[in-house]
């Protein structure tokens, strides 16, 4: 039996693998990237419980990954641990049991933390800026590191300094406070860690593959999701635009740097990177090339030369980006597609990357096990000769989607996909 | 000066927009004259954006621009009354949804079209649409939604509305990224916008009596 496991967890990896390198896998693997709330559902827990019970949470997610058989774990760590966001008080996260009602997903509600003005204060002190005007915003734990004076670190950078100063700064009340806090988020991680890790390695031994190891943003998003929002990242465009592209250019490294970290520590060298603003709509050709393209292949490329494969999930719809793709290396990125026009895809990135997702979320919520069933042999019957198919919705499992439809996802998958 | 607004504005020029715009009002020009330039000006960036020759950059700092000539020529238009509009939309994000970015894009593109927009913002229960259009009698409602969630939200919205026997009187339109004829038919709305720039000329069709 635990033999028999091994084999499959190998012949999973493979399938996903040869699928990416655009290799023909012995079939077409289904592989959702991730599952918000879909698993918890399922099981008849409430978002609410999904969000604090990490153990739950993860028995659910089990039993998905089990039922239905995916050709992979499926990722279960999309959602935030309630009692860390509490505890935390992260201030631009709303979820279910904290400020949205039990049966709500968690939302994010970002406002501007960093004004066009600050730029160069950011660009001249990242660390410090962060600490005393990012975090303070984005968490009421860490509110009173904008309201003690806190140095520059390297100010206690002598003995007599650090052993006198540093105490001194973390034994006002406010300052004391946040430490506690800290101490108990830190507590709180240490067991949704044990918990989950325990849980990977279970489905690991079951023969399920992790999808991925790491999570990162490409620059633009970070500045875009995180300091600017949108009406500042995209007048910047016009207002800002060479501090706008030096913050991005900035950032890159970091971009590149933390996945890498995270892939090396978890085991899986696979990345995965949630796209934001480069969609249809949000902005021009020209101004995708100029201000969000450059920093995206920076990355993509920094990923594979590390040994890496990233996993770019292009939100939104991708139809007018597809040329710029085409100039990544040939079966190193596993394209994940939310919304795009299928037959472009299949005629300019055929031989480039493979195509993985958009199954539309309003086919796996509202319609029959037949239209999901038509929808994979049509992808089938477009990419199958590519090698490089993977089946999944446009952004993974909807929550909302019906079972009997996930169902037909993965029958038909099995059905049509021996090529 | 007025087609060197215009052109300023069309160009993105802001600080030259508020130059000729402060140049016109000092030298005594009516200050409804600057607006009108002003909102031509929106028109052609709104065209622009329609056939794909601007994108949301350049909308967001249109309205930006706008806000600014909208306050300069404030004081100075006391007393006089709004221009007629070409009709109500009542829009908002549908009930366990809080995104507001698709939803703000629309309504700004709305407004800069003559359009009359009653924002009842996000998370909206569907019996606030129905008061909403008891109150306003407004005869279109725009839907917003993200998430797979506001598919059902959009469903018990038009419900709602039919319950409340109000369904004849409006036509319904829903938008957002995963939205799409099968959300459509699914929530029993009249249409879908592909895009905002779509849902505006649905709108405008509606409003002035199209089909």
């Amino acid at each position: 039996m635990e033999n028999d496991n091994q084999l499959a967890f190998q012949a999973r990896q493979k399938r996903l693998d040869d699928a990416i390198a655009l290799g023909k896998p012995d079939r077409v693997p289904v592989v959702p990237l991730m599952s918000h709330y879909y698993a918890t559902r399922a099981a008849g827990i409430s978002n609410a419980v999904a969000q604090y019970d990490i153990e739950k949470r993860c028995a659910a997610h089990r039993e998905m990954v089990l039922s239905l058989d995916f050709d992979s774990a499926v990722d279960s760590e999309a959602i935030f641990n309630g009692k860390i966001l509490e505890i935390m008080g992260m201030t631009h996260i709303k979820w279910p049991g904290g400020t949205l009602r039990d049966d709500e997903p968690f939302q994010f509600s970002t406002t501007e933390t960093l004004k066009a003005s600050e730029y160069d204060d950011f660009l001249a002190d990242p660390s410090g800026v962060t600490a005393r005007k990012l975090w303070p915003q984005m968490s009421t734990a860490l509110a009173p590191l904008s309201q003690v004076p806190f140095p520059p670190l390297y100010w206690a950078s002598g003995d007599y300094d650090l052993n006198y100063m540093l105490p001194g700064i973390l034994s006002a009340p406010p300052m004391l406070d946040m430490l506690k806090r800290l101490v108990a988020a830190a507590e709180e991680f240490q067991h949704h860690k044990a918990v989950v890790g325990k849980e990977t390695q279970e489905l690991a031994r079951l023969g399920y593959p992790t999808v991925f190891g790491g999570v990162t943003l490409t620059a633009f998003d970070w500045v875009g999701d995180f300091f600017r929002n949108m009406r500042g990242v995209l007048t910047d465009m016009r207002r800002n635009p060479e501090k706008l592209l030096a913050t991005i250019e900035m950032l890159i490294p970091a971009t590149i740097q933390k996945p890498i970290i995270q892939a090396r520590m978890s085991g899986v060298n696979r990345v995965f990177i949630p796209l934001h603003w480069g969609g249809a709509g949000f902005m021009s050709n020209d101004q995708y090339e100029r201000f969000y393209w450059p920093s995206l292949k920076a990355l993509l490329l920094g990923l594979i030369e590390a040994g890496i494969t990233p996993i770019p999930l292009f939100e939104g719809d991708y139809t007018p980006r597809l040329e710029f793709l085409k100039e990544l290396p040939k079966g190193k990125v596993a394209g994940h597609f939310d919304i795009v026009d299928r037959k472009k895809a299949r005629e300019i990135l055929g031989d480039t990357m493979c195509f993985w997702g958009n199954v539309p979320a309003s086919l796996l919520a509202t319609g029959t096990p037949d239209q999901v069933k038509d929808d994979i042999r049509e992808l089938i019957d477009l990419f199958g000769d590519t090698g490089g198919l993977i089946i999944d919705g446009n952004d993974g499992i909807p929550d909302e989607a019906r079972p009997e439809n996930v169902a037909a996802m993965v029958e038909a998958t099995r059905e049509f996909g021996v090529l | 000066m007025t087609d060197k607004l215009i052109e300023a504005f069309t160009e993105m020029e802001e600080e030259e927009v508020l130059r000729i715009a402060n140049e016109m009002l000092d030298s005594g020009v009516d200050p409804m004259d600057v607006v009108d330039a002003c909102k031509n000006a929106l028109e052609v960036v709104g065209k622009q954006f329609e056939t794909g020759e601007m994108f949301l950059p350049e909308l967001i700092m249109a309205g930006e621009m706008m806000d600014e000539i909208a306050a300069l020529v404030k004081p100075k238009l006391k007393g006089r009354t709004a221009a007629a509009t070409l009709g109500k939309v009542i829009l908002g994000t549908v009930v366990g949804d809080v995104h507001d970015i698709g939803k703000n894009i629309f309504g700004f593109l709305l407004d800069a079209q003559g359009i009359e927009v009653i924002d009842i913002g996000v998370d909206a229960e569907p019996a606030i649409f129905v008061e909403k259009i008891k109150e306003t009698g407004a005869t279109v409602v725009a839907l917003s939604g993200l998430l797979t969630l506001a598919f059902d939200a959009m469903k018990a919205t038009v419900d709602a509305i039919q319950e409340a026997g109000l369904r004849d009187q409006v036509k319904i339109m829903i938008g957002g990224a995963p939205v799409n004829e099968q959300v459509r038919s699914y929530a029993g709305a009249d249409a879908w916008g592909q895009d905002a720039v779509h849902g505006v000329n649905l709108a405008k069709q509606w409003l002035t009596g199209g089909e």
